[in-house]
């Protein structure tokens, strides 16, 4: 059996999949952004696929950018994660809605 | 410096005296009450030299300009404002002096002759203006400076009850006058005096009828013509100085004043209502008069009375050509309503003397005995007060038309208009005149014949020289104040003491009949009817009359008391439950509803919950999707 793009695409929207759920269901601050980063790599798992049966590089260099960005989001993410927890004691999403009306 | 220069210090001056006052000298009485006497010396004495220099003249400076339309002030000084300027001037400078005897010891002394200087420079800017809307405008500062000094004891519930009594009757008034002006600049296009007088004499006619009736309306106010005269009665709650200057001798003669320098606007029509409107006056205010107790009540409406008389000797006159003019080069002809001019004002002047004399008199006794009002607490003041006395009963002839005195020869001229004009007024005005001879006499006797009959009329005083001054001073003009051989008439008013209508041969033997019959018949008839005690005979001899004219008196304060409460308020109320669903409700609260209601809906989409957002932002992303694949 020989693996075509489609496998990858299907590969990559299963992944996005999975992260979108997560991001929807999941309670815990640290878990929805562990989803969000997965929603990332899903879309890197497509473009890798498209630059290597194009035979271009035009995926590749965006992979790169991608995986900076997330990089420095993680930085401030996490950092961001952590202070909110110093503060209120908890990162549980349904306790963190003092924002509402 | 020139006549103009004069002019306009004449309007400053008592301007700058009121502003002193009232900015640095309210605690100042003595000071205040010098001032503005002092001002008023020199307005006296200004407005002679104007008078006795002869030059009239005429200037205007642009004050306010919207687009086409501009407002502007200026002075018209002709022989009409020359006679009402002196009498203002010299009229008013006799009540100061007079009031400096008499509010001596009011606390509030320097606020009364604050009042008394923002009344002279309202009067002499009614006096000097040159169009209707500079008239208006002093108009208006008159009812401010009248309400002032109604209001002096304004720590009494009836003075202040009287002064926005006759403020808000004022503004009736005021209102149609000014949309008589307002109608006559739509019409004519100007509303300078001369402006307008060239234009009618040029053949234009004022376009409707109805322009003189609601200048007229004005008049009617201020000088408290019917149905607006319930304001003046109740005006005697001010101090009697006030009532002599504001209520007896300037400001209530404005309306007759500010209609001879409209005369040329006036139509056939307007003239009859007018001439009637007098009439009617001149009677409901005599038969009022009878059954007063209150000896300035007496005067207010014999006051009223006289009005009346000189309202219907301008409506009496009729539109006709005359050759007028001070100086042989300045003749002209014009139309003017010529007779009716020359009695109004002529009856005007010598009113304003011998009724300012009377009212200073009835100051005199008040003063003397005490702030003592009631003729029937007064009696046998003739030997205590000599002097009031004297000065007093030759304010009473006068106005009863004794052969001689001043109010003879100006009753006279307008008995012989109404006889010549309309034989229905002649007799109502003679029939008035019967009347204001039987209540003279009556107040007359019954203050100052008799006995003493109150602790206070017994101890009476004279009043000191600034008080009896200023009678003897008014008692002389009031006998020489007219025309006749001795009289001052004619230098005082030039080329409108030629106007006097003059009976001639048969018709001025019947005139001075009629005259001397009315005057004996109802001085005769008081002397003998009324017995000077302490009780009123007429009450006493036939309830029946005397309590028909006082229902009389009371009737129109009733007519309004109930349109007032009864019809005017309950539209009030309705006006604003209407007020209260439409607008407060639909409009005001129900748009803030709507936006209330859109704020709840927007504010519920901030849940405070992640996962919301998460799915708002689907349904961003899937419309964004929509949007981009041309969906719409």
């Amino acid at each position: 059996m020989s693996i075509d793009l489609n496998h990858y695409l299907h590969l990559s929207a299963l992944l996005f999949a999975l992260g979108f759920l997560g991001v929807l269901l999941r309670k815990n601050t640290l878990v929805v952004y562990m989803c969000l980063e997965l929603m990332l790599i899903a879309s890197t798992v497509a473009l890798v696929a498209f630059s290597h049966f194009n035979g271009t590089l035009d995926g590749n260099v965006f992979v790169f950018f991608i995986l900076t960005i997330a990089a420095a989001e993680v930085a401030v993410g996490l950092a961001i994660i952590v202070a909110l927890f110093r503060k209120r004691h908890t990162v549980q999403l349904e306790e963190l809605n003092h924002l509402k009306h | 410096m020139s006549m103009l220069q004069h002019a306009i210090l004449v309007l400053l001056l008592p301007l700058f005296s009121a502003a002193v006052i009232a900015l640095f000298l309210r605690k100042q009485g003595a000071l205040a009450s010098w001032i503005s006497t002092g001002i008023a010396a020199a307005i006296a004495a200004i407005s002679i030299i104007l008078l006795v220099h002869g030059q009239r003249f005429e200037a205007s400076v642009e004050w306010l300009r919207f687009g086409d339309f501009s407002v502007s002030l200026g002075i018209k000084y002709d022989d009409l404002a020359a006679l009402m300027l002196f009498i203002v001037g010299f009229v008013g400078f006799l009540i100061h002096l007079f009031s400096l005897g008499y509010m001596h010891d009011d606390k509030a002394r320097a606020r009364f002759f604050g009042g008394l200087s923002i009344f002279m420079f309202s009067m002499i800017g009614i006096v000097l203006a040159d169009n209707l809307f500079m008239i208006f405008i002093f108009w208006e500062l008159v009812g401010f400076s009248s309400w002032l000094l109604i209001n002096h004891y304004h720590e009494k519930q009836s003075a202040a009850d009287a002064s926005k009594k006759a403020f808000i009757v004022n503004r009736v008034g005021d209102f149609g006058f000014l949309l008589g002006i307002i109608w006559c600049y739509y019409c004519l296009n100007t509303v300078n005096l001369s402006e307008l007088k060239a234009a009618i004499d040029g053949g234009v006619l004022p376009c409707s009828k109805w322009i003189p009736l609601l200048l007229f309306c004005g008049a009617m106010g201020k000088s408290a013509q019917l149905p607006l005269q319930v304001w003046l009665p109740d005006a005697m709650e001010g101090p009697t100085p006030v009532s002599a200057l504001i209520h007896a001798a300037t400001m209530v003669a404005a309306g007759i004043y500010m209609l001879c320098r409209i005369h040329f606007l006036m139509v056939d029509e307007a003239l009859t209502v007018i001439m009637w409107i007098g009439t009617a006056t001149a009677l409901y205010a005599a038969l009022c008069a009878i059954v007063q107790r209150d000896i300035k009540k007496v005067l207010a409406y014999s006051t009223l009375s006289q009005l009346g008389y000189m309202v219907a000797a301008f409506g009496l006159g009729s539109r006709q050509e005359v050759t007028f003019g001070h100086n042989a080069d300045m003749t002209n002809t014009a139309i003017v309503i010529a007779t009716g001019v020359g009695a109004a004002m002529f009856h005007l002047t010598t009113h304003a003397f011998f009724k300012a004399l009377m009212f200073l008199g009835s100051g005199s006794v008040i003063h003397g005995c005490h702030h003592e009002q009631d003729i029937f607490m007064m009696g046998g003041l003739r030997k205590k007060m000599p002097v009031t006395f004297i000065t007093f009963t030759i304010g009473v002839f006068a106005i009863t038309g004794m052969p001689f005195f001043a109010g003879f020869f100006s009753k006279d001229a307008i008995l012989y208009l109404a006889m010549e004009k309309n034989t229905a007024v002649f007799g109502i005005l003679a029939f008035t005149a019967i009347l204001t001879s039987f209540y003279m006499f009556r107040m007359w006797k019954i203050t100052f014949f008799g006995e003493a009959r109150s602790e206070s009329a017994s101890h009476a005083h004279e009043s000191g020289l600034t008080m009896t001054l200023p009678l003897i001073v008014l008692a002389v003009l009031s006998i020489i104040g007219a025309t006749g051989p001795l009289g001052l008439y004619p230098k005082l008013a030039g080329s409108i003491a030629t106007l006097i209508p003059e009976a001639e041969g048969s018709a001025h033997t019947t005139i001075l009949l009629v005259s001397l019959f009315v005057m004996i018949v109802g001085a005769g008839s008081a002397l003998f009817f009324y017995k000077a005690a302490g009780t009123d005979t007429l009450e006493e001899k036939s309830r029946a009359v005397f309590g028909g004219l006082t229902w009389l008196k009371e009737s129109f304060d009733n007519l309004y008391d109930y349109y007032v409460a009864k019809v005017q308020q309950r539209f009030a109320m309705l006006l604003n439950f209407l007020e209260q669903i439409f607008l407060a409700g639909l409009i005001i609260r129900g748009l803030a509803g709507v936006v209330g209601l859109v704020g709840y809906g927007a504010r519920a989409l901030y849940t405070g919950s992640v996962h919301t957002y998460v799915y708002w932002f689907l349904i961003g992303a899937a419309l964004l999707w929509a949007y981009a694949a041309g969906i719409f």
